[in-house]
């Protein structure tokens, strides 16, 4: 089989054959094929590949494939506007802290608090329990003494009797700063001493 | 060319796909049952001959989950053919890393064509697939399009990541070769 040297032709077989070339072009066409046996038999063969490739094919099952689409937007359930969602993510931003700061409070409250002043160490702020028994242990003379210029208890606040609750009330109302609500300066300090020094 | 353009009468695939984005799910049947056969044909010539219709399936899954990022200056015909032939490419990659192969030689592939071909009781429709699978993946796909769906070479150039120029070499090239082995053979 040879080719036609009519190269534009040859090149609008395939949509000339699937009948979506524009009247112009079809007639031109339609001419041209009715002295070249070379396109007709072109033409002949690109029905032969068609057919032996659509035959090859599957016929696909519409329906299955429209009940495995997504439901069209409109058609499913109500949502929560944008502005809802971005007003509630914003809401949640900006009470996490607030409620992590609470839980944080709660915690450190529960597991005890140390307060010291003057003499013994500033460095010792806030621990859990175990660390100021440590502290304390090591500690006992100068807090012996210290007692004057603050409050000390371990434990938890169910330990402490009412005169020590007022006294503790007392001296917080004297603290002048609250310890931030800010995580990182929330992180429990620890400061071991031993033989009356801090090490 | 896809067949909305042959009947000015049909919606065309933008009025479809905003009917659906509408709530209108018989939209989407239509989008669906007009180029479904034509996605199945393609991957069919290229010598897929097991699970066209999951790999149709998917191709419409995920075009619907992303018609909101369609735009509308190529056809949602060329969009989709664009998601089969990564879906397809994803397969093949799979498939061999399965199996263990090495990258697929065009000669494996006309194996497994020929292998696979045995449903096909035409003598002559047997040899004029042979002559389509001899083709390079390039020119296979270049000349389905254009042989199966009369498609446009720069709609085709799209959808292969090619030149329009390139598209017509490649085509002239495939057919060039499918005439030699039949007559040869």
């Amino acid at each position: 089989m040879t080719d036609c040297p009519d190269g534009l032709v040859r090149d609008l077989l395939p949509e000339y054959a699937h009948g979506v070339l524009e009247a112009d072009d079809a007639a031109r066409v339609t001419a041209h094929l009715a002295d070249c046996a070379m396109c007709r038999e072109e033409l002949a063969l690109l029905g032969q590949v068609r057919a032996a490739l659509e035959k090859g094919a599957p016929v696909i099952d519409v329906a299955a494939i429209v009940r495995a689409l997504p439901a069209a937007p409109a058609a499913q359930p109500s949502q929560r506007r944008p502005e809802a969602q971005r007003a509630a993510r914003g809401w949640v931003s900006r009470h996490t802290w607030h409620y992590a700061a609470a839980a944080g409070l709660v915690l450190a409250v529960g597991s005890g608090i140390v307060w010291r002043r003057g003499a013994v160490d500033p460095t010792v702020r806030l621990a859990d329990s175990s660390h100021v028994r440590a502290a304390a242990e090591s500690t006992a003379p100068q807090a012996a003494g210290a007692e004057e210029d603050g409050i000390m208890f371990g434990g938890g606040l169910s330990d402490l009797s009412v005169n020590d609750l007022q006294a503790l009330l007392g001296q917080m109302d004297s603290v002048r700063t609250l310890p931030s609500v800010d995580p990182e300066s929330m992180t429990p300090v620890i400061a071991m001493t031993e033989g009356g020094k801090t090490l | 060319m896809s067949e909305l353009h042959r009947d000015a009468d049909l919606p065309t695939d933008v009025a479809l796909i905003a009917r659906w984005q509408r709530g209108d799910q018989r939209a989407a049947s239509e989008l669906v049952g007009r180029h479904a056969q034509a996605l199945s044909r393609f991957a069919a010539a290229q010598g897929v001959r097991e699970g066209v219709d999951e790999l149709v399936q998917d191709t419409f899954v995920r075009a619907f989950n992303s018609l909101a990022t369609f735009r509308a200056d190529s056809s949602l015909r060329t969009w989709l053919f664009t998601i089969l032939k990564r879906l397809l490419l994803d397969r093949q990659r799979a498939e061999r890393r399965q199996r263990n192969r090495v990258e697929l030689e065009e000669d494996h592939a006309v194996q497994e064509f020929n292998a696979l071909d045995g449903l096909v009781a035409d003598e002559a429709m047997q040899r004029v697939r042979d002559a389509v699978a001899r083709l390079s993946p390039m020119q296979r796909e270049v000349f389905a399009l254009r042989v199966t769906e009369g498609l446009p070479y720069t709609e085709i150039a799209t959808m292969v990541n090619s030149t329009e120029g390139a598209c017509r070499v490649h085509y002239h090239n495939a057919m060039r070769a499918v005439k030699e082995y039949l007559s040869n053979d």
